[in-house]
């Protein structure tokens, strides 16, 4: 055994979620695309699971709250089209917001560039937290 | 919370707890690096606000 793989055996071993199954990191892409933080919770990262659900959905409904826009996908304007795509990248809360008919974004208030920032960065800090649970579940990181 | 002040915390809070946790393995070293980029943020915006005070 060289001492890479030896090495690598050992951080395995002491990580929590060495014992945890593994699974493919499609699935884990997806999971965490929908939920955030549901990529570590599979692969044993409870803790940090946790912690990514729970700030960043309350970034997302801090966004809404201040009155932020869901913005539509329009080819027409490349801002908005990015802007859409950073919302869509928390998908579950995206999808919620939109049946629930939140977030027409309210223009006047002193708050809504406020609220479209926490929209855009919760949705771009999901998905580093994706990228994050892809790389563990195909160990480009130590799981 | 909806002054200026406020939700830049707010914001700050929120980011530096994700990059934190994202980062880092163990609790006390993503506490730690939270600390730091929420300090850096914070002091930084206020930094930055001063110099454009004075400056314009």
């Amino acid at each position: 055994m060289s001492r890479t793989s030896r090495t690598m055996t050992r951080v395995e071993k002491n990580t929590p979620a060495a014992v945890a199954p593994r699974f493919s990191p499609v699935l884990v892409g997806v999971l965490a695309w929908w939920v955030p933080g549901a990529g570590h919770f599979l692969q044993g990262h409870f803790r940090k699971a946790v912690t990514f659900f729970v700030v960043l959905v309350a970034m997302f409904a801090i966004g809404l709250a201040f009155g932020g826009r869901l913005f539509p996908f329009q080819f027409a304007d490349p801002l908005v089209f990015l802007i859409a795509l950073a919302e869509w990248a928390i998908a579950l809360p995206r999808v919620v917001a939109g049946l629930g008919g939140w977030g027409a974004g309210n223009v006047v208030a002193v708050t809504y560039e406020y609220g479209n920032t926490f929209l855009i960065v919760s949705g771009l800090l999901n998905a580093l937290v994706l990228l994050d649970a892809v790389d563990r579940a195909t160990g480009r990181k130590p799981r | 919370m909806t002054t200026h002040l406020g939700v830049m915390i707010l914001f700050a809070a929120c980011v530096s707890v994700v990059f934190g946790t994202l980062m880092r393995e163990t609790p006390r070293d993503e506490l730690r690096l939270a600390t730091r980029i929420f300090v850096g943020l914070v002091g930084g915006a206020y930094v930055v606000g001063w110099i454009m005070y004075l400056a314009f």
